[in-house]
């Protein structure tokens, strides 16, 4: 068994692999070199998925079964012509088990019944009541997490950078805003229930009903399936500002990255400090030991960090800067790998035989 | 109908698995991309956007001509005429 990551970058996707132990790694790539890779994604058959984006040439996805040989997928994700949305990035990609899942900016969700084949617009949300009062973020306006409950398929959540987070009780056809006890961050005159800014959310792996939330106002958890929300910050920094936010499938270990303050941007004093909550978000504790801690002021874009499924679970980070970061301990101790890769904008990791 | 070579820039290199010069037969500009599009339709999101046009950093020149400058993509095109696409960002 290898562990597979695939980075996205501005420049091209790069794999790493490792055995098991997750020690020595070797570095591939760039694949589709030039192109900005902003998502990745495998589905049940071994389908390979990347979203690509080009300031110049506009985003698509690609598929492959082998990681060299890309095709473009046709009947990709679009707006239609004369819109006035424009499709500028692939945010995520969710292979579910009948039905595909793509988040993009201009915010909106598109869905494929025949593995990513063709996709269409998801127009409960895209033609959302609230949707001419939103506005993007410095991020662009992204609909940037997908989640679905494992026990109720029908059930799932979408987080909107600058909006908020949406549920939808009926496979994705209807969706009812859910950011009850976030602040506000841009009020709408008419839209009370919408104007937060969501950066990520997780589900936790066995109670579908409690969801975490990286937002731009701090951290929070919701124990009623994102019906109301509540800060869950002891041992964060100041304002428990950041944008990734990932969950071991096992033991539930929450990882985030958190940021000095959103007029900043930075990691608090230039320390690289990876946060861990072993205990459902109640408290979290700095993860330093192998992570550089003097003069490291690059940061960790919202999909830039991953786990895999491995025990003791593995945990990547991928910085803005470029450098790769890698633990296979649960984030007790890290390597750093020996590249300087373009600005990382994505991480996902996959087993392979 | 007249042989026109389209030529595509590098990046696009994955999109058409390497082919950058490709030639079709048409009679018109918009004819010698449609006739691209026909056969390669995975270029079209690429080159034009929603609004049905070349994309804002797009450029397409025919022969030296920036088609930006045509009064319309229904000029007549001729025997060894070719089409460059090019990407008008440069410098930075």
């Amino acid at each position: 068994m290898n562990v597979l990551g695939i980075i996205g970058t501005e420049k091209g996707a790069f794999l790493i692999r490792s055995d098991e132990s997750r020690q020595a790694w070797t570095i591939d790539g760039p694949v589709l070199k030039g192109w900005k890779v902003t998502a990745a994604a495998r589905d049940d058959e071994g389908t390979f998925f990347l979203g690509t984006a080009s300031q110049i040439y506009g985003a698509t996805i690609q598929t492959s079964k082998d990681l060299t040989e890309w095709t473009q997928v046709e009947c990709g994700p679009a707006y239609p012509e004369e819109a006035d949305r424009k499709l500028k990035q692939i945010w995520k990609i969710l292979p579910g088990n009948n039905t595909y899942w793509a988040g993009v900016d201009d915010a909106g969700l598109f869905r494929s019944d025949d593995k990513g084949a063709h996709w269409a617009p998801v127009t409960g949300l895209n033609d959302h009541a609230t949707r001419a009062s939103w506005f993007p973020g410095a991020g662009g306006l992204c609909a940037h997490s997908i989640l679905i409950d494992p026990t109720n398929p029908n059930r799932m959540w979408c987080g909107i950078s600058a909006v908020g987070v949406f549920r939808s009780e009926d496979g994705g056809s209807t969706w009812t805003p859910k950011n009850e006890g976030v602040p506000v961050i841009i009020e709408d005159k008419e839209h009370k229930d919408i104007g937060r800014c969501v950066h990520t959310i997780v589900l936790d792996p066995t109670d579908p009903n409690t969801v975490y939330r990286q937002d731009h106002l701090g951290m929070f958890v919701s124990t009623d399936a994102g019906d109301s929300w509540k800060r869950t910050e002891n041992g964060l920094p100041k304002r428990a500002f950041g944008f990734p936010l990932v969950i071991d499938p096992e033991t539930k270990a929450l990882f985030a990255f958190p940021l000095e303050a959103d007029e900043f941007r930075l990691p608090v004093e230039g320390k690289f400090t990876v946060y861990r909550s072993r205990t459902g978000g109640d408290s979290w504790e700095p993860l330093t030991k192998g992570l550089p801690q003097e003069n490291a002021y690059m940061g960790v874009l919202r999909t830039a960090m991953a786990v895999d499924t491995l025990s003791p679970c593995g945990v990547y980070v991928g910085s803005t800067s470029g450098t790769v970061h890698v633990s296979s301990n649960l984030g007790d101790s890290w390597q750093t790998l020996d590249c300087v890769l373009p600005r990382i904008l994505t991480f996902e990791t996959f087993l392979e035989d | 109908m007249a042989a026109v070579t389209i030529q595509l820039p590098s990046l696009l290199d994955p999109i058409v698995h390497g082919e950058r010069r490709i030639r079709v037969e048409a009679t018109t500009i918009r004819q010698a991309l449609d006739a691209l599009f026909q056969s390669h339709p995975q270029l079209k999101v690429h080159l034009f956007d929603e609004s049905g046009s070349f994309r804002q950093h797009v450029l397409c020149f025919y022969n030296e001509t920036n088609t930006r400058w045509l009064e319309s993509l229904d000029d007549p095109v001729k025997d060894g005429d070719t089409l460059t696409i090019l990407q008008a960002v440069s410098g930075g």
